[in-house]
This record gives structure tokens, C-alpha cells and sequence, in this order.
């Protein structure tokens, strides 16, 4: 019980100027909002912070069109959630089969490389005439878009193993299978988590263009209805709630990384 | 990722494969309506009706749209360009703009830079400023943070060669802590071309009257998937031609030196 | 054999301990007193990886000590100044420069021209025996090669002290060897005072003219040597041997 007290008093300690600066540069921006606010007007209007934040708080239990925001959160979120975990399935097998097989490279990456370049959002357009108006196109935006950042770190951890690995575990008799499930596939899965944080972050900005551009509903929909109506506090509102999101799924998945792949955190 | 070309003859067998099947779906067994899925040779028709400048259904000629996504995109990236490199360097070398700086950054970095698009409008109406500026942001971004941490690999033995050689703070920053910055601003450098492009298609797919990405909004509009195609395909063509060119640049002025 | 020359370098009751990252306190140094003299080549020997590079920061002035003075002609040294070349571990080579980049560095940084620069550059680019290799980057060149930048470059600002922080500790056998013969030529002809820390019992024998042997961890000085052996020195000479037997025998924690 008293370590912990202690603990956070050793940390208040040693970072006491990074925290007094985060005071200091958060108040200048407070200030800077509040003054540019009163300053504007006309078509460059910018919502006082207060009224801002008292939206988003009164967005928690009075509904913005049909959801109130934690609602509409958790519909943005399943969406992503749910192209996410296909392209993590479908990225992770295909990137580490074409990395393992000679032939299923070859049979994968000419067409691969056609997708790659092309941005997610670009395939909205096409996406609505596929699969309508509803969360199915967003899904499949979402599973563009991070499908080729998981298919191209998982193909370069599979790549990647120390051959003399390989070698070691040759001598050793190992079988093919083992040498896979045992060698291959673990030296694979830091640069597979890399590709993951990449494609959870470039999926949360899919959807929300995603959203943005097309929707009934979502955190991506609040901001373009504000844009609609004119009503710039909602739009900030929606931003914030982006903002929170984006924080949040970033932290949840280094967590797990952290938690998975503990033994390759080099030593410093 | 290059490999061995002993299968060679698969991967143009997949090729063949998968605009065979693609043939078959459309033309052949009419599986999917052309509105949804046209047939290859009618994408094929599209695209050379619109490179030789044909104007329906959106308006204008493709070099027409290419042009006007070209100018925004490339405004926008080289005002996040010089913006963003010197101050990801400068928060990197200087521990007071690091304290003052980092938590605005760090509020305003888990926000998709696409999400300030409908606010940008709103401001700046739909032309060339909202575009230019959600671009700039999306760019800027992505130079910080590589800049950033760059800076921060400089070697502190680096530091003290340069220190007993009696090298004043900028001369240290500009001679020994830039050149080992260098290789990350570069990836930065392109990570942000990567980041505005994308900007841009959704900044024109929300509000514009002409590029490529109003080119496809509108393509949707009409039921016109073939324009759609044509355009990801162009779309995804420039983003790769403008990083082949970066990555062109990169070898002629990275140094050598560095890499191994 | 060194007739008794001016003092160049002084370090008088140094010390210097580091926090721990749990917040206690461990001491590398523990009052270490020394005089250096002008074109004396001192090696600081001792075991361990406790207090020597740590003491030759102290010297360089690239670290501050928690107790006593360094004084360099009579000066107190708080800051890295030119007159103070180090030569480190590892390369500190810049390695987005050529050989001629990182050689004139030094004289660049001193605000000398680029063609007065260039020409001392040169000069010492050729004393070590890098003539031909001006404009190759530092990972074209073998281990030793780089070492031999390493020597020109803190060479080339002209300094009245040298300071190696175990130069060729990273080198193989064979180079190692050939190294030391160079550094003596090298010193020989262009003579400085060169302090050498090391942990090589046969490396300091065949460079000093004094060895100051220092324990490990608090390091302080256990014993001075002067080397009165006639160089080119000879690693299976009897003298050479019957020292080297004493001064291990000395290292012995034991004892």
C-alpha cells in the first residue's frame, strides 16, 4: 500500500518540469482558442473552449441525431474493429505464406502490388456502389486499408528470420512444421504487431473519411452533419471524440504489443 | 521485395488468372451489372476516352483533373515540408520549444488529420484554401515526427568529437546531428507525400468541383464504375510515380556513408 | 630517460559517482591525484570496466567532477576544448563524411579556411599512412583503417594533449599489434603527450614511458611505473616479461 504512494511521488519528482510545461503550453492554447473565438466571426467562426467542452459532455446523454456519443463511438468503433480483425486474419496468412512460399509469392504480389498503391479512401466511391450506403462499405474500407500494411510486415517478419536460426534448428532434426511454428512464425510477430499499430491507425482514419463523406451515423457522421448545419461546435465536438478514440486505440495496442512481445524489447 | 524469377510464369499466369476471371463475371457470365463491376475492356475504353479528352460525365479532361489534384497535393506538401522538418528538428535540439511543443502535438496527433476537413470547409469555403490546408497538416505530421526522431538518434559520442573540436551548438546541430537526421527525415519526407495524397482524394471526394477525386465522386454519382476504376487507377499510378521520384532524389543526395 | 620536463596536465583528488537508476549512489572514482608532463606518453592501466574512461571524460572536460581540479597549464579545465584530442572506443567516425571530411573537421570547426584545412588534413591523412584513401567513407575501411582516421583527426586540431579511451580494444590480434607499432611511429614523429587508457597489460607495456596502474571500481591509483625499455620495444624481451609478471602480480586483487 505505502510503495505506491511513493512510487508516484518519485515520478511527480523526476518529471515535475515536463509536467509544469504541460500546464503551461495547455493553458497558452486555452487562451490562444478563447481569444481567436472572441476575435472571429462571419464564416470563420471558432466555438469558445468552454461552450465546446460543455457539448461534448452534454453529448454523453443527450443524443446528436439518434445516438448520443457513446453510441455513436461504439458503432465508428465496430466498424473498425470488425475490417480490422479480417485484414489482420487475412493480411497475416497471406503476408507470411507469400514470405515462406516462393510460388504464392509469385502468384500474390503482381496483383498486390497493383492494389498497394492506391489510397483506401479512393475506393469509397467504388465501395458504396458495392455494398450501399451502410456500415458494409466502411468494413471493406477499413479492410483495404489496413490489409496491405499487415500483408507487407507479416511477408517481411517471415523473411527476415535468421537464417542461422533456421540452420540451428535444420541440425537439430527439426520438421518443416516445427521449424515454421517454432522459429518462423515467432521472429515474424514483432514486425507483425509493427504492421498492426501501423493498420489500426491508418483504419481509424478510414473510417472516419469513410464516414465523413457517406453516413448515418459515427463520430465521422457528427462532424459532417455540423458541417451541414453550420453549427461548428458540434464539428468540434466530433473531433474531440476522433481525438479520444484515435488516443485510445493507439495506447491499447501498444499495451498488447508490449505484453506479447516482451522479449524482443532491446535493452537500453 | 524482390525474389528469385523461376515463377515467373505464375505470376503471369495470376495476372492472366485474375482478368480472366474478372472477364468472366462481367461480359461472359454477367454476374455483376456493369454499373457495379464493368468489364475490363469497357474500363479499358474508359480510361483512353478520358486521356484523349473526352469530358463526360464529370466535365473536364483527365490531364484537367490531374492537374488541379497535382497543384493542391504539392502546395499543401511542401508547406507541410517547410514547416514540419524544421520544427521537428528544432523540437529535437531544443529541450524548451521539445517541453512547450510536444503536449499541443501530442493532443493533436491521434486526431486523423482528414477529420478537419468539414471545419477547414466551413472556413475556407471548398476551394483551393481548405484543400491546401488539411494537405499541409496531413504532410506536416508525418515530417515532425520523423525529423523528431531523427534528431534524437544522434550519437552522444558525435556530439563530444564535435565539442572537443570547440564546434559551437549550431554547428554541432547543423554538421553532426542533421547529417544523422538525414536518412529519417527522408522516410519522413515520403511518408508525408504518402499521407497528403490520401488527403487529398478525401478532401475531393467531400467538396470540390474538379481533380481526380471529384473525377470518381461524381463517376458514383452517375453509376459509372468504369470512370471510378479509371480513376483509383490513376490515383494510385501518381501517388507511386511522385515516390518513385522521391526515392530517385534520395539516393542522389542521402549519403553514402550511412547506410550499409 | 625523460629528463624532467614542464607540467602539462594536473588532475588533483578527483572523484565522481553516478546515481543509480533505484537512486543510490555507486563511486567510479575515488580521489585520483596525477601529473602528466609535456611529450610523455602515460598509460592509465587497470582492470575492469570501472573509472578509466570515466576519468579521461574528466580530463577531456566532456564531464564534471564531483570533487577536485584538472588543470592544464595551470588553467582549470570546465569545458572540451581543442587543445584536448580524444581518440575513442569505438569509431566516432562521422560516417556521412569521407576521410578528408572527418579529418578537417577539427580545423574547419576552428574557423581555419578550406584550403589551409584541407592541406593539414592531408598532412596527417598521409602521417598515418592513409594516402590514396582521402575520399572513401569511414565503413569502406577496415577496422584498423578507421582507427587511423581516428588518430588524424584528433591529431589535426593540433592538440597539446592527446586523450585514447582504448583505441584498439575492438581490433584483432594481429592489427592490434600493428596498431601500437604505428601509434609509437605516429608519436615519434609528431610528438604530443598522449594519455592511453587500457586494459591490456602488453599494450601499455610496449606504449608507456609511465604506467599508472589503477584498481577497479572505485578506481584509484594503486601503483606508478616509470618504462625506461629502449623502443622499438619487444614483447618476449626478458625485461619486457620479467614487468609485465610484476605489474599482473600487483593487479591481483588478492594481494
Amino acid at each position: 500500500m505505502s510503495r505506491i504512494p511513493a512510487k508516484l511521488q518519485r515520478w511527480f519528482r523526476q518529471n515535475r518540469q515536463a509536467l509544469l510545461w504541460v500546464v503551461i503550453s495547455f493553458s497558452c492554447l486555452l487562451a490562444a482558442w478563447q481569444i481567436a473565438s472572441m476575435a472571429s466571426g462571419g464564416r470563420l467562426q471558432i466555438p469558445p473552449p468552454l461552450e465546446v467542452f460543455q457539448a461534448f459532455f452534454t453529448a454523453f446523454v443527450k443524443p446528436i441525431g439518434q445516438n448520443t456519443i457513446l453510441e455513436h463511438a461504439a458503432i465508428s468503433l465496430g466498424r473498425v474493429l470488425s475490417g480490422f480483425a479480417v485484414a489482420t486474419v487475412v493480411g497475416v496468412v497471406l503476408g507470411i505464406a507469400m514470405g515462406v512460399s516462393d510460388a504464392v509469392y509469385a502468384i500474390a504480389n503482381p496483383i498486390f502490388e497493383f492494389v498497394r498503391p492506391i489510397p483506401p479512401i479512393a475506393w469509397i466511391p467504388l465501395s458504396i456502389l458495392w455494398f450501399g450506403l451502410g456500415s458494409a462499405n466502411k468494413v471493406f474500407i477499413i479492410f483495404i486499408g489496413s490489409f496491405t500494411y499487415i500483408t507487407i510486415n507479416s511477408y517481411e517478419g517471415a523473411r527476415n528470420v535468421d537464417p542461422q536460426l533456421i540452420g540451428a534448428a535444420q541440425m537439430l532434426g527439426a520438421s518443416r512444421l516445427r521449424i515454421f511454428t517454432k522459429i518462423i512464425f515467432p521472429s515474424a510477430v514483432p514486425y507483425i504487431f509493427a504492421g498492426l499499430q501501423i493498420a489500426l491507425g491508418v483504419s481509424w482514419a478510414a473510417d472516419v473519411a469513410a464516414e465523413i463523406i457517406y453516413s448515418q451515423s459515427g463520430v465521422g457522421w457528427i462532424i459532417t452533419m455540423g458541417m451541414n448545419n453550420g453549427n461548428y461546435t458540434q464539428i468540434m465536438v466530433g473531433i474531440i471524440a476522433i481525438g479520444v478514440i484515435g488516443y485510445l486505440l493507439s495506447t491499447v495496442m501498444r499495451a498488447v504489443e508490449g505484453r506479447l512481445c516482451r522479449w524482443n524489447r532491446q535493452a537500453k | 521485395m524482390k525474389r528469385k524469377k523461376k515463377y515467373l510464369w505464375l505470376s503471369v499466369l495470376s495476372v492472366c488468372a485474375a482478368l480472366g476471371v474478372w472477364e468472366l463475371v462481367t461480359d461472359i457470365l454477367q454476374l455483376m451489372p456493369s454499373y457495379m463491376l464493368p468489364s475490363p475492356a469497357a474500363v479499358v475504353e474508359a480510361f483512353i476516352y478520358k486521356l484523349t479528352g473526352g469530358v463526360n460525365p464529370d466535365g473536364a479532361t483527365l490531364w484537367q483533373h490531374i492537374s488541379t489534384s497535382l497543384k493542391i497535393a504539392l502546395g499543401g506538401y511542401t508547406a507541410g515540408v517547410v514547416i514540419g522538418v524544421p520544427l521537428g528538428i528544432a523540437m529535437a535540439w531544443y529541450k524548451k520549444v521539445d517541453l512547450f511543443v510536444k503536449p499541443l502535438f501530442d493532443l493533436l496527433r491521434p486526431v486523423p488529420p482528414l477529420a478537419w476537413i468539414p471545419l477547414l470547409i466551413l472556413w475556407f469555403g471548398i476551394g483551393y484554401s481548405a484543400k491546401v490546408a488539411v494537405i499541409f497538416l496531413s504532410a506536416m505530421i508525418a515530417c515532425v515526427v520523423n525529423s523528431y526522431a531523427g534528431i534524437k538518434q544522434t550519437r552522444q559520442v558525435h556530439i563530444w568529437v564535435a565539442q572537443t573540436f570547440g564546434a559551437s551548438d549550431l554547428e554541432i546541430l547543423f554538421r553532426v546531428a542533421i547529417p544523422t537526421a538525414w536518412p529519417m527525415i527522408f522516410t519522413g519526407l515520403k511518408t508525408s507525400l504518402g499521407s497528403a495524397w490520401m488527403a487529398l482524394v478525401a478532401a475531393e471526394l467531400l467538396a470540390s468541383t474538379s481533380g481526380l477525386g471529384y473525377m470518381i465522386q461524381m463517376a458514383r454519382q452517375m453509376g459509372r464504375a468504369d470512370i471510378i476504376i479509371v480513376g483509383m487507377f490513376v490515383i494510385g499510378v501518381i501517388g507511386s510515380l511522385m515516390s518513385g521520384i522521391l526515392d530517385l532524389l534520395g539516393k542522389k543526395f542521402v549519403h553514402r556513408g550511412g547506410s550499409k | 630517460m625523460e629528463p624532467a620536463s614542464q607540467v602539462i596536465l594536473q588532475c588533483e583528488h578527483l572523484s565522481r559517482s553516478f546515481r543509480r537508476p533505484d537512486g543510490s549512489m555507486y563511486q567510479v572514482l575515488g580521489d585520483v591525484s596525477f601529473s602528466v608532463h609535456e611529450n610523455e606518453f602515460l598509460v592509465l592501466f587497470g582492470p575492469g570496466q570501472c573509472g578509466k574512461t570515466t576519468l579521461l571524460k574528466l580530463l577531456a572536460g566532456l564531464d564534471r567532477p564531483d570533487g577536485g581540479t584538472v588543470k592544464m597549464n595551470g588553467q582549470p579545465v570546465a569545458a572540451p576544448a581543442p587543445s584536448r584530442g580524444v581518440v575513442y572506443q569505438t569509431t566516432a567516425l562521422f560516417p556521412w563524411m569521407t576521410v578528408m571530411g572527418n579529418v578537417s573537421f577539427g580545423p574547419l570547426a576552428q574557423g581555419l579556411s578550406k584550403e589551409e584545412s584541407r592541406r593539414r588534413a592531408q598532412y596527417f591523412i598521409d602521417l598515418v599512412g592513409l594516402h590514396g584513401f582521402e575520399n572513401h567513407y569511414p565503413n569502406q575501411l577496415s577496422g584498423g583503417m578507421q582507427q587511423r582516421v581516428g588518430i588524424a583527426r584528433a591529431y589535426c586540431s593540433n592538440p597539446q594533449v592527446l586523450l585514447m579511451d582504448e583505441p584498439f580494444g575492438h581490433l584483432d590480434a594481429q592489427t592490434r599489434y600493428m596498431m601500437e607499432e604505428e601509434l609509437v611511429r605516429i608519436w615519434q614523429e609528431e610528438k604530443r603527450t598522449v594519455i592511453f587508457v587500457t586494459n591490456n597489460i602488453e599494450e601499455a607495456l610496449y606504449l608507456a614511458d609511465r604506467l599508472i596502474l589503477l584498481t577497479d571500481c572505485p578506481a584509484v591509483i594503486r601503483r606508478e611505473y616509470p618504462i625506461r625499455l629502449a623502443r622499438p620495444r619487444d614483447y618476449v624481451d626478458p625485461e619486457f616479461l620479467h614487468l609485465r609478471q610484476e605489474i599482473s602480480r600487483q593487479m591481483d586483487p588478492a594481494q
